[in-house]
């Protein structure tokens, strides 16, 4: 079987997401809302995502990819926000292998490379 | 046959120390084996000045089969961890001088051995993490391999498939570090465990025995007493050896009085198990070193930090004709860190005659890159290298031991000043008044420069840091006399 993908939008969402997939590696990239034109507030977003989606195809069999909306930019410029607090997420877009320690944020995630290997890491 | 990937364009003839060889094409300008402090440091310097560059690096499990990912010895096993969980300790005493303080709390304080070792070996994998991403942002090619000569301007790489592949480079780095030493007594592999296996162990030691004296022993059951586990160190002779012995003992006497127990003068001779567990139990028998006498003591866990090993005997050195010390497997380099055969080069743990810490591995690694590729000159400079051990009193130090200094200079040509002194913060939670040292050695001949310089107390190496700069820079006991003192805190002592 090879990998999937969900699409959620907001913490609890994403929460009950991931625990819904606990045991299968989870990768998940956080971006900005998106517009009724589908555009996002996160024009680092905007750029990350095509570089994500080419590279998806390297997940190994198994994973779930959850592409994750956060809300828009009045709540995630609060500190206080679920995805900062609990997931320690510093910023938009970030890509990461959930439960590990490993993540790419902002220009990081524009390096076709370095998702690469964050999709192919031992 | 070598496995070359060809380039397009043929290699101009390298001047290498003078000779000009026949134009090769080799796959990389610079492998480094050995992903750890200085091998990753002159892997990132090359890279800037773009250098094709590879790093493999492995981790053989150690014999309780336990591994590691990229950072070297420093980052997992070592430096890292250890000053974590020296702080998690320190908190425990923390909150106990808090309630002098007036903070009020009614539950007892206990430590919960997971949540610490998760948390730091989460840190430890961001590291981890982090220079995987700065290895491939610096274009710098990286195997998770063992790396090992296999002829000249050749290694052979195995990952943990087994998988080999060949690579050629027109110089090498080697960075290989070390690995803890065991007893070779019954028991010792099957049973104990090293600094390789504590700070990701995933269960509380429990009662534990460290064997050795080094500083990583004494940190280690410094730290251990310090979360309230019952420690006992076997010591085999005499305390941190190579560093000032007054020192050392001021060391061991407040740790005896702050609850580690200290057996004087006795090897394990085996370990036996008495009863399987996360931790069981285990029994020690030891013999004296200066009679007969036998002794047996019970634990949960042994902790073996007897000294460490250069990795150094399987990287296939005779393949090429790299020297190494036979006896100590250390390999003698000249003062730029050349081997014998110069395309060959080494820096860190390994070298004879060299200091085993962090921070010279990575300044030794980026002073060599440079001078290679960026036509520098500059060389290390191992003269007064400060350094801190972190046993429940701290201890930093730059410069000569007292001993060191008498036999390099005379005892009629030092002068030695020293003080007690009691840090304010421990006024007030009546902490010990009397413990806390610092000791600075003067050359007298020499203006009085300072030469060496101690001190025992809280944040030690916060303090050392800053006269380790001063004696860089020549500074006389006048010169210090005449520095005003920050008012109050520990390091004013000295001025």
């Amino acid at each position: 079987m090879g990998w999937e993908e969900t699409q959620v939008r907001g913490y609890d969402e994403f929460m009950r997401t991931a625990q819904r997939y606990h045991g299968r590696p989870i990768f998940a990239l956080f971006c900005g809302d998106k517009d009724a034109e589908g555009r996002s507030w996160c024009p680092d977003c905007v750029t990350a995502e095509p570089v994500v989606r080419k590279e998806l195809h390297n997940l190994p069999d198994e994973s779930v990819f959850i592409y994750c909306l956060v809300g828009d930019r009045a709540y995630w410029k609060d500190p206080n926000n679920e995805f900062r607090r609990n997931l320690k997420l510093t910023g938009v877009p970030t890509l990461l292998k959930y439960g590990t320690p490993q993540k790419l944020v902002e220009e990081e995630c524009f390096k076709a490379e370095l998702v690469r290997m964050l999709f192919t890491e031992d | 046959s070598v496995q070359a990937h060809k380039e397009d364009k043929p290699q101009k003839p390298m001047e290498v120390n003078g000779l000009t060889p026949a134009p090769h094409s080799y796959d990389y300008d610079l492998i480094v084996i050995g992903g750890g402090s200085g091998g990753l440091a002159a892997a990132k310097e090359a890279a800037k000045y773009e250098k094709k560059v590879m790093v493999v690096d492995f981790v053989k499990p150690t014999p309780q089969g336990n591994s590691w990912g990229l950072g070297g010895t420093c980052v997992n096993v070592g430096c890292i961890p250890k000053k974590l969980m020296h702080q998690a300790a320190l908190l425990g005493q923390a909150l106990q001088d808090s309630r002098k303080f007036g903070w009020q709390f009614t539950e007892e304080v206990k430590h919960n051995w997971m949540t610490m070792t998760e948390s730091v070996q989460n840190y430890i994998g961001s590291l981890n993490w982090g220079y995987r991403v700065a290895l491939r942002d610096n274009k710098v090619t990286y195997e998770n391999a063992y790396g090992e000569f296999v002829g000249p301007h050749t290694i052979k790489a195995t990952n943990k498939r087994g998988v080999e592949k060949l690579y050629t480079a027109e110089r090498f780095l080697i960075a290989t570090g070390e690995r803890p030493r065991y007893l070779g007594i019954p028991g010792d592999k099957e049973y104990c465990i090293s600094s390789d296996d504590l700070f990701s162990l995933p269960y509380c030691p429990g009662k534990t025995l460290v064997v050795g004296a080094s500083y990583v022993a004494l940190e280690c059951a410094g730290f251990l007493a310090g979360l309230g586990l019952d420690v006992t160190v076997m010591v085999r002779s005499i305390l941190l050896r190579g560093f000032d012995q007054d020192m050392a003992n001021k060391i061991g006497e407040y740790m005896k009085e702050h609850g580690v127990n200290f057996i004087r003068e006795f090897v394990p001779t085996k370990v036996e198990q008495l009863e399987e567990g996360t931790p069981g139990r285990l029994k020690v028998t030891a013999k004296s070193t200066t009679g007969d006498r036998i002794i047996e003591g019970e634990y949960n866990t042994v902790l073996l930090a007897i000294g460490r090993d250069p990795c150094t005997r399987k990287i296939g050195l005779d393949k090429v004709g790299v020297n190494i010390n036979e006896k100590t497997g250390k390999i003698p380099v000249s003062d730029e860190e050349q081997t014998n055969v110069p395309y060959i080069y080494a820096v860190g743990d390994i070298l004879q005659d060299k200091l085993e810490l962090t921070p010279v591995a990575i300044q030794a690694g980026r002073l060599l890159v440079r001078r290679l590729y960026a036509g520098a000159t500059t060389k290390c400079d191992y003269v007064n290298v400060p350094t801190t051990v972190f046993t429940p009193l701290e201890y930093g130090a730059c410069g000569y031991s007292e001993e060191t200094a008498v036999e390099k200079f005379g005892e009629e040509n030092i002068e030695v000043y020293h003080s007690h002194f009691w840090p304010l913060e421990w006024t007030v939670p009546s902490r010990d008044n009397n413990k806390c040292y610092a000791k600075i050695i003067c050359n007298i001949q020499d203006n009085e420069r300072v030469i060496g310089f101690h001190v025992l107390g809280p944040n030690a190496g916060e303090v050392t840091q800053g006269f380790a700069a001063a004696i860089k820079c020549g500074m006389t006991k006048e010169q210090l006399d005449n520095t005003i003192g920050i008012h109050p805190v520990c390091a004013e002592v000295c001025t």
